[in-house]
């Protein structure tokens, strides 16, 4: 080993050193508000990254548009910086990439988190630098109600699975139960048959929590005949199916992600014959889906809040078309149910921060616990968004959709069919429709 | 001038100390550099855990179980009994090298690549267990936070949970060290070469497989405690394929059979990798680690340690192009 | 849980049809590593190029997909040559770790490489038969199936043929049974392994584009899992043994319904590694223990 060997290897070790430095060396930035956006742009979870990440940069040029947020601390507007990192869907480099965010880059405030598993890995950090946190994207009610963690600074912007659950349960209870009923002539107290096929994941656990919950805390008449679980990314589902046939259901909710929902649908009504109502959870509401399931999900329900193919006739509606709209046509693709919570999540933590007036992080936050601002793109409970005083938690107006064909677009149309408020039209029980049991 | 190559090592060694122990006050205590540092040293553990089980010629391609095992373990226990993590992670150890053991023995008579897939699928059949079978006891999916090493009321905590994190790993570096520099060492490398060649010069090949499994464990069970008590949280996803493929990505670019190819292997990936996303790429990093890794499988075989002498040879060669044959390698 | 015989005909019809998937990349693997001897971790990336292409060409063409399998045998034929050449044949010879490592190279690029084209949205197709179901007795057989496994029959029979009656097939078993021989009796040995690639390879293809066509979800990760069970397959059915591995699929493919059955779904990967960790216990080589080195 000579001279020119450790010259390679110093050479080495300062190459190293150098682009580790070029990771942490921040453009010099511009004089603003620094918003942090956690998504993931690579992983299991990057085809929802990717537009969490448009729809919250959708948001800032909006808002930068204007000149940015009025912050009376400097008494002027200042436009907003969006940090995006990349937290790979996987908890060490989301710890990694959150960390970067808050010490490196030190925003003043994060959006985003989808996968549940990720998001609550970065919460110890978070907690401790106490920088609010608009989650936008994760669906476990754990996240806010950790008891070993302080969560006082994270801020639920979307449903939970417990919310999923609980819309979905109330709707069969409310509407397909008499329509059951009035059609086979069955007895009031007849106990509805209710099967459960859920992902093994926070997320198909989540559900079948909130279907359980809703069950036992409004004293239903509904019996869980089948609960199969299935693995992530699962593909071939017929023999579960089969196990669920067996268990002869009125109705199946499968708590699954599109990949899986769509062989779900086509292999229970082609392959299985399951001539059953099938729900789906939110998160199928995109236009793949509709593509995918082709005549297969005909009559089958659709819980969402916000959908390609219809918009509430409520006051929200012209706003949900214009958003629509611009994202279409700035980034070709529908947004995804994630994409637009995100994109409110970005003006909600902006308002916040006007409220408050300055950028201190416990006065931003405290602001998030106090905020009332009027609905935006999608529908919230009276109208007005804030966070529930106990897990900071925002009550949506979800809705379920029924699917019709529609021979003109060559595929099934959601028609929304519940609650009330909201309604389009009635629910209509198939004509080739059978009960589990007579 | 040429140097000797111990001195050379004992120097360079040294350099690498003195740099890790001022790193604190070098990166200005940044949070971030300090977080991504002690992940990193958790890293080099494992790598360097990989790496001693490779060194007997097994190559595992489901090592995250048993990082995994030791951090559930670990995490388990500080939660019911309240220990302070730093006694729970030996336990953690302990634990992953029993299992360790155990799927040892029933993998000592598999070849290479029967091994490999044995070792995956143990680490896919061990995520099911743990988040399903074993839920109620583990949080399943949703996961269980973990007590940190230090309270985060210390002030300047993150500085001292680095330096004992150091602590351990370069203790843990020596211990391995020490051990395949002794007969077991050879005895190893033995039976990597030649199974029956070995057991005919009066090797026991089990005997040391199962050691060598043992260790390996165990030091990657304190790997996987350290990292996730610094987390403060672990869920089943911890199993992941892609952590158990690091390690060995980690090994082969630094340089397989040596103790400082996992270091130098996982310190250049490391800053590589966070480098490359600084710079906004996503898949394509991936696939820059994939050629990065087929170019040195081809070309530089025993990894980025071996660059100065194959360097050397190649230039001895061009230097002597009329000279003997320097012989294929195969 | 009732059976009752038309639901056991279809669980074992599905079992089938879903066995040709397996026994398409399993007798690829075999006759790659019959001839060259090598393990190819990343033979389920080759199984997803296959998908990607026929779905590309489909989208694009309108073709019937069906129509374009031998399309796509040709092409992952060639990829796969181009893998042996600039890959594996380097590493020849230097020991089965490098095989193993240089595999997990090819996955992370072959992987990455079609996200970074593709996306890494999870897809799925509509083959232009998805309605259509063959009613035999009072059961509804979907005709895709029927077709699939119609086409892995023939695919296998043309394998056979090509193995046993033709020259080119008498070569590549010499070179797999004994490879100095073949080399003393005048085989090119190196052609041999770069056909076998590609023909290894090509039956991947088939396998991917029969997994696409039958309206399965596909995204770039989806090759590993199928792979590795493959290989399973392949070592219970014996290193080498095309009958073996096809006994071995179908063997499978009713194990893992079976357990989703009585388990759950979540134990469906488990059961496979289960059945092989405890064959390996007993029987180190393998259920019919070819000599493997």
């Amino acid at each position: 080993m000579d001279k020119k060997q450790i010259a390679l290897i110093l050479g080495i070790l300062l190459v190293s050193a150098a682009l580790l430095a070029g990771c942490t060396q921040q453009q010099a930035p511009p004089q603003g508000i620094k918003m942090g956006a956690v998504v993931s742009l690579t992983g299991a979870g990057s085809n929802v990254g990717k537009h969490m990440k448009q729809a919250a940069e959708m948001a800032v040029s909006e808002i930068n548009a204007q000149g940015g947020v009025f912050v009376k601390a400097y008494n002027k507007k200042l436009p907003i910086t969006l940090i995006v990192a990349d937290d790979e869907t996987k908890g060490d480099s989301a710890v990694k990439a959150v960390t970067k965010l808050i010490s490196e880059d030190n925003v003043d405030i994060l959006v985003g988190g989808y996968s549940s598993g990720v998001t609550t890995a970065t919460q110890g950090v978070i907690a401790e630098k106490k920088v609010p946190y608009v989650v936008t994207g994760a669906s476990s009610p754990d996240i806010t109600r950790r008891k070993d963690v302080n969560t006082s600074y994270f801020f639920h912007y979307c449903p939970t699975t417990a919310m999923y659950g609980q819309y979905t349960i109330l709707f069969v209870d409310q509407v397909m139960r008499p329509a059951i009923n009035e059609r086979f002539e069955f007895p009031d107290n007849r106990t509805l048959r209710l099967a459960v096929l859920y992902q093994d994941s926070a997320y198909g656990k989540g559900v079948l929590n909130g279907v359980i919950s809703t069950i036992t805390a409004n004293n239903l008449n509904i019996e869980i005949v089948s609960n199969q679980s299935f693995k992530l990314g699962e593909t071939d589902f017929r023999t579960t199916l089969t196990a669920i046939k067996a268990a002869k259901p009125d109705v199946i909710y499968p708590a699954a992600f599109p990949s899986e929902q769509i062989p779900i649908v086509t292999q229970a009504r082609r392959d299985l014959n399951l001539n059953t109502i099938i729900l789906a959870v939110e998160t199928n509401d995109n236009p793949d889906y509709y593509k995918g399931i082709g005549r297969f999900g005909e009559y089958s329900i659709l819980e969402s809040r916000f959908s390609p193919y219809t918009v509430p006739p409520t006051s929200v509606a012209a706003a949900d078309a214009k958003f629509k709209a611009d994202y279409i046509a700035k980034y070709g693709a529908f947004p995804d149910m994630m994409g637009v919570s995100t994109y409110e999540g970005v003006y909600v933590a902006a308002k916040a921060i006007e409220n408050t007036g300055t950028l201190d992080k416990a006065a931003v936050r405290d602001a998030l616990a106090n905020l009332q601002m009027p609905q935006m793109v999608e529908a919230i409970k009276g109208g007005i968004i804030k966070f529930s005083p106990d897990y900071r938690e925002v009550q949506f107006e979800l809705f379920m959709t029924q699917l019709i064909w529609d021979d003109k677009a060559g595929e099934n149309r959601p028609k929304i069919v519940w609650p009330e408020n909201q309604k389009e039209a009635s629910f209509v029980l198939p004509d080739w429709y059978q009960a589990g049991t007579g | 001038m040429r140097v000797e190559k111990a001195v050379l090592y004992r120097y360079l060694t040294a350099i690498a100390l003195g740099i890790s122990v001022l790193l604190p006050l070098l990166a200005g205590m940044s949070f971030y550099i300090l977080n991504v540092a002690i992940i990193m040293l958790t890293l080099i553990l494992f790598s360097s855990a990989w790496n001693f089980l490779a060194y007997s010629g097994q190559a595992s391609l489901g090592h995250a179980a048993f990082f995994g095992i030791g951090a559930y373990v670990s995490t388990l226990i500080a939660r019911a009994t309240g220990f302070p993590p730093f006694g729970t992670i030996l336990f953690g150890g302990l634990v992953a090298a029993f299992i360790g053991l155990l799927l040892g023995l029933t993998c000592v008579r598999l070849k290479e690549w029967f091994l490999a897939m044995v070792t995956f699928g143990f680490a896919v059949i061990l995520q099911v267990v743990i988040a399903s079978s074993l839920a109620p006891t583990t949080g399943g999916w949703d996961g269980i936070g973990s007590p940190r090493l230090l309270p985060a009321e210390i002030p300047g905590y993150l500085a001292y949970e680095y330096y004992a994190v150091l602590a351990i790993t370069v203790v843990s570096i020596l211990c391995i060290h020490l051990i395949l520099r002794s007969r077991v060492g050879l005895a190893f490398a033995a039976i990597r070469e030649n199974e029956l060649e070995a057991r005919a010069s009066g090797v026991q090949p089990v005997r040391y497989k199962l050691l060598a499994f043992t260790v390996s464990s165990f030091f990657a069970g304190v790997a996987g405690a350290l990292e996730i008590h610094h987390i403060s949280f672990i869920s089943p996803e911890i199993f992941h394929a892609e952590l158990s493929f690091w390690p060995v990505i980690y090994c082969i670019f630094g340089g397989l059979g040596t103790i400082i190819g996992p270091i130098l292997g996982t310190v250049i990936l490391t800053v590589v990798w966070e480098g490359l996303k600084g710079f906004g790429l996503t898949y394509a990093r991936f696939v820059i680690i994939g050629v990065m890794l087929i170019l040195v499988v081809i070309f530089l075989p025993r990894g980025l340690v071996s660059l100065p002498e194959e360097i050397r040879k190649w230039k001895s060669v061009r230097k002597a192009p009329l000279g003997p044959d320097k012989g294929s390698d195969r | 849980m009732a059976l009752d015989f038309g639901i056991l005909i279809q669980v074992l019809f599905w079992g089938l049809y879903a066995g040709c998937i397996y026994i398409l990349l399993a007798t690829g693997l075999n006759l790659i590593f019959g001839v060259m001897k090598i393990v190819n971790f990343a033979h389920g990336e080759l199984l997803m190029l296959g998908a990607y292409i026929t779905a590309t060409v489909f989208v694009l063409s309108g073709f019937n997909p069906y129509v374009l399998i031998p399309f796509t045998m040709f092409v992952l034929g060639l990829i796969g040559i181009g893998v042996e050449r600039l890959c594996f044949r380097p590493i020849l010879g230097t020991g089965k770790l490098n095989e193993i490592f240089l595999s997990l190279g090819l996955i992370y690029i072959f992987q990455n490489g079609v996200a970074l084209i593709w996306g890494d949205d999870r897809q799925v197709l509509n083959s232009p038969y998805q309605t259509i179901s063959v009613p035999i007795g009072d059961i509804q057989l979907p005709l895709d199936y029927i077709i699939i496994i119609l086409v892995t029959a023939l695919i296998l029979v043309g394998l056979y043929v090509l193995l046993r009656r033709t020259d080119l097939g008498r070569a590549l078993r010499a070179t797999s049974q004994n490879r100095k021989g073949a080399m003393i009796v005048g085989i090119n040995v190196e052609r041999m392994d770069m056909i076998s690639f590609g023909i290894g390879s090509g039956l991947a293809a088939a396998a991917g584009t029969l997994w696409v066509v039958s309206g399965q979800v596909f995204n770039p990760y989806m090759g590993s899992l199928p792979a590795i069970k493959a290989f399973a397959i392949i070592i219970l059915g014996g290193l080498g043994s095309i009958p073996g591995a096809i006994v071995g699929g179908l063997i499978y493919g009713i194990a893992e319904n079976g357990a989703a059955y009585f388990l759950g779904g979540i134990w469906k990967d488990s059961i496979s590694f289960l059945i092989l960790i405890v064959v390996l216990i007993f029987r180190p080589t393998g259920l019919f223990g070819e000599e493997g080195e």
